[in-house]
């Protein structure tokens, strides 16, 4: 038992040492600052991946390593959902958004943004055979996809329509073709983008959202002004020497740096790639997160949420009330809150006490605790389900707690519980997906990042399912195995 | 002479309902003591609290020279542990059910205590193992797991398991009363070879013309005391009206 704990503490103890040691690593370089930029990824033709090299590119991208390499920094691009941006730059993960943010009132109260890079204006989208949108007046009482925390989300809610939060535009698209929402407020840009790319007959620009320009800019935390400063002084020299203006030509054969660019011309980031050569593109991604996110996510949390597990059923079945109370406690605060909400506390509300963990170990954390929770309570029901004679026979013969426990009971407790826990780590596998709210890009963030660039959604979506299939039946073979191994006893 | 085991004063109850009210019994070395009587008389609890698998809540038990006054039991954990350690080390017990363990090989189950809790090496162990499981008629049913063995076999190897830690007395709870009537025999044939060795044995259980053969003396309890108590003879004269019910009424069963 106390080797057990002390495991369990060493465990812990090296996913908390993991964030001083890499940090260490790369910052070796002082005279160039390490500057981490939050992008989505995913949002063409600003921020999306280059399906031929695997690089994060765009407009946006393509600006910010400019700004870089004026200012002397060394650009770090860390990819995040869009609704994981601000928290992220808010809880210091980040030092800067390089995302088509656009400058608002609201968000000029909590961050700096730098000179604006792009003028642009809000289209209102709706579904090519829809007639009677055309103006923002228009959109009073019929329902909108947006982003939870983009600009447009504020303009479509100040006309009166209801919103229906989406994650990337490319299913905003498909929403609006499947007639499930009426209409988005979004970029034009990104809006002719889309419709370059995929050819999408089935909806349409409707209209203006109202004349307003919008300015898109760099955002930094309050606290960096420093930052911002040296972004404006690149932005400023990038703009006076052509090059923000060559970037523009480059992606929209004119010049959305400055304002009224006059007519944008989009080519499109993803033309002319058939559905099987995406599928090809995309595997290798994939399979990249599946053994660089997925896997190692369901491995380490699994072996460490067993042993909280293990600790915590062992707590819940002690004799003493101040042992008990605890461990009740802590399993019914994770099968009584969401696992999205724990990722959530632990990568973005921990480091405002101080606890600040990268993107994998605050994954394989959260991802634990909640495991152990849930497997506590299989492991407590596997024990007491193992007769009461048993624990007897081993006190007459002179065993303590401890030994009972370990030569004992726990080994015919295994046998009980392998079809339950083995229940836990396929749905932890596929739980494994949620690890993109925290930057870590594992498997499926990995598909939708394809799928938002080239809008082949069953293919790429399929093939995820497939791969998650694949792990899930390799691991229900083992379970079969494992079922013959603990259970050779029985006849 | 003294007494191998030296029981006075046992009380204990369960909630509101009194099992034991003050059970005094003494068992010699190399003795054979059966307990009979109805069920509810509380025969097995004083069995189980020899070795403290029952608690009771007053009285003195002592075996050679551990002895545990329950009244006043240590107040330190670890001390009150220890000492009922102690105790439990002077006996053997062998359940009506068994209790083996399932997922260990009848030698596993023969080794387990000597190795694990007496730190006896395994050579050792294996070698003492296989003298008991040649005794109780189950030399080469070495690998076999519990499971693949008949109720009676299962029962044998519960009885040399526990006398695999060499106890001062074996304790037998029912040994025959969980098995098919053709399977109690072999058990009941080995329980008088250890009789015959010399062993000091604690036995419960129903079988009367059994309990006449091995019995030295034969303690009958109902309510909680022991209502009558003698040599083997009890069995076929009692004086007391209680035992003779109780007789009559499991002879006629037969």
């Amino acid at each position: 038992m106390r080797r057990l704990l002390l495991l369990l503490l060493l465990l812990v103890g090296a996913i908390l040492a993991l964030p001083a040691i890499v940090p260490a690593a790369s910052a070796a370089d002082a005279s160039r600052p390490v500057v981490r930029v939050g992008t989505e990824g995913t949002y063409p033709p600003f921020s999306y991946i280059d399906p031929k090299s695997g690089d994060v590119t765009g407009f946006d991208i393509e600006v910010a390593r400019a700004v870089a390499a004026k200012a002397g920094w060394d650009l770090k691009i860390v990819r995040g959902t869009f609704d994981s941006l601000f928290p992220a730059l808010d809880a210091g993960r980040i030092d800067m958004i390089a995302n088509q943010i656009t400058i608002n009132p609201e968000r000029e109260a909590h961050y700096l943004f730098s000179t604006p890079y792009t003028y642009s204006h809000g289209v209102i989208v709706t579904a090519a055979d829809t007639d009677d949108i055309t103006t923002l007046a228009d959109l009073k009482g019929r329902t909108t996809a947006q982003s939870q925390t983009s600009n447009w989300t504020q303009v479509a809610k100040d006309a009166g329509a209801k919103i229906q939060y989406v994650d990337q535009f490319s299913q905003t698209a498909a929403l609006l073709a499947q007639g499930r929402v009426d209409a988005t407020v979004n970029d034009n840009i990104a809006v002719l983008d889309y419709l370059a790319t995929s050819g999408s007959t089935k909806i349409k620009i409707a209209g203006d959202a109202g004349d307003e320009v919008n300015k898109q800019a760099l955002v930094f935390p309050q606290a960096d002004a420093a930052l911002r400063a040296q972004a404006d002084q690149a932005l400023a020299a990038l703009k006076a020497d052509g090059t923000l203006a060559r970037i523009s030509q480059k992606y929209f054969k004119s010049d959305v740096t400055v304002p009224n660019a006059g007519q944008v011309h989009v080519k499109g980031s993803d033309v002319g790639r058939s559905t099987a050569q995406v599928v090809r593109d995309a595997a290798w991604p994939m399979l990249r997160g599946t053994l660089k996110g997925t896997i190692p996510l369901t491995i380490v949390s699994f072996v460490v949420g067993l042993l909280i597990a293990l600790v915590a059923a062992l707590a819940r079945i002690s004799s003493s009330r101040w042992v008990r109370a605890p461990a009740r406690v802590y399993i019914s605060i994770i099968r009584g809150t969401p696992l999205l909400v724990q990722l959530f506390i632990v990568f973005y509300g921990l480091p405002e006490l101080g606890v600040d963990l990268p993107s994998f170990p605050a994954a394989c954390l959260a991802l634990s605790l909640n495991v152990g929770g849930y497997a506590a309570e299989i492991i407590r029901a596997s024990i007491l389900a193992v007769p009461r004679g048993q624990f007897e026979a081993a006190t007459t013969i002179g065993m303590g707690y401890g030994q009972t426990m370990r030569r004992i009971v726990l080994p015919q407790a295994a046998r009980i519980a392998v079809p339950p826990l083995s229940n836990t780590l396929l749905s932890l596998i596929k739980d494994t997906s949620l690890a993109s709210v925290v930057l870590e890009t594992e498997m499926f963030r990995e598909a939708q990042v394809a799928a938002s660039l080239s809008t082949r959604y069953m293919a790429l979506y399929c093939l995820a399912a497939l791969y998650y299939w694949i792990i899930c039946y390799v691991v229900s073979l083992g379970q079969s195995a494992l079922e013959k191994r603990v259970g050779r006893y029985a006849v | 002479m003294t007494a191998l085991v030296e029981v006075s004063g046992l009380e204990k109850s369960f909630g509101d309902r009194s099992v034991l009210r003050g059970v005094d019994l003494t068992v010699d070395s190399g003795t054979a003591t059966v307990l009979l009587g109805p069920s509810g008389s509380g025969k097995t609890t004083v069995l189980r609290s020899l070795n403290v698998l029952e608690t009771p809540e007053r009285g003195l038990v002592r075996i050679g020279d551990a002895r545990l006054d329950f009244a006043s039991l240590p107040r330190d954990r670890r001390e009150r542990a220890r000492s009922i350690a102690a105790l439990r080390a002077c006996s053997g017990m062998v359940f009506q059910a068994h209790n083996l363990f399932p997922h260990m090989t009848v030698l596993g189950n023969l080794i387990e205590g000597p190795v694990q809790v007496q730190g006896l090496p395994r050579e050792e162990a294996v070698a003492q193992a296989r003298v008991l499981l040649e005794q109780v008629g189950l030399a080469g049913r070495e690998d076999a797991y519990p499971a693949q063995l008949s109720g009676g076999q299962q029962q044998r190897v519960g009885i040399a398991r526990a006398l695999a830690l060499k106890p001062q007395v074996l304790l037998l709870d029912e040994p025959t009363s969980a098995l098919d009537p053709e399977l109690v025999g072999e058990v009941l044939a080995v329980i008088r070879d250890l009789a015959a060795e010399g062993w000091t044995l604690v036995i419960v259980t129903h079988e009367v013309r059994f309990a006449r053969d091995v019995a030295d003396q034969v303690l009958f309890l109902d309510g909680g005391v022991i209502a009558e108590r003698g040599g083997a003879e009890v069995l076929a004269d009692p004086r007391e009206e209680r035992t003779k019910q109780f007789l009559a009424r499991v002879l006629e069963a037969r």
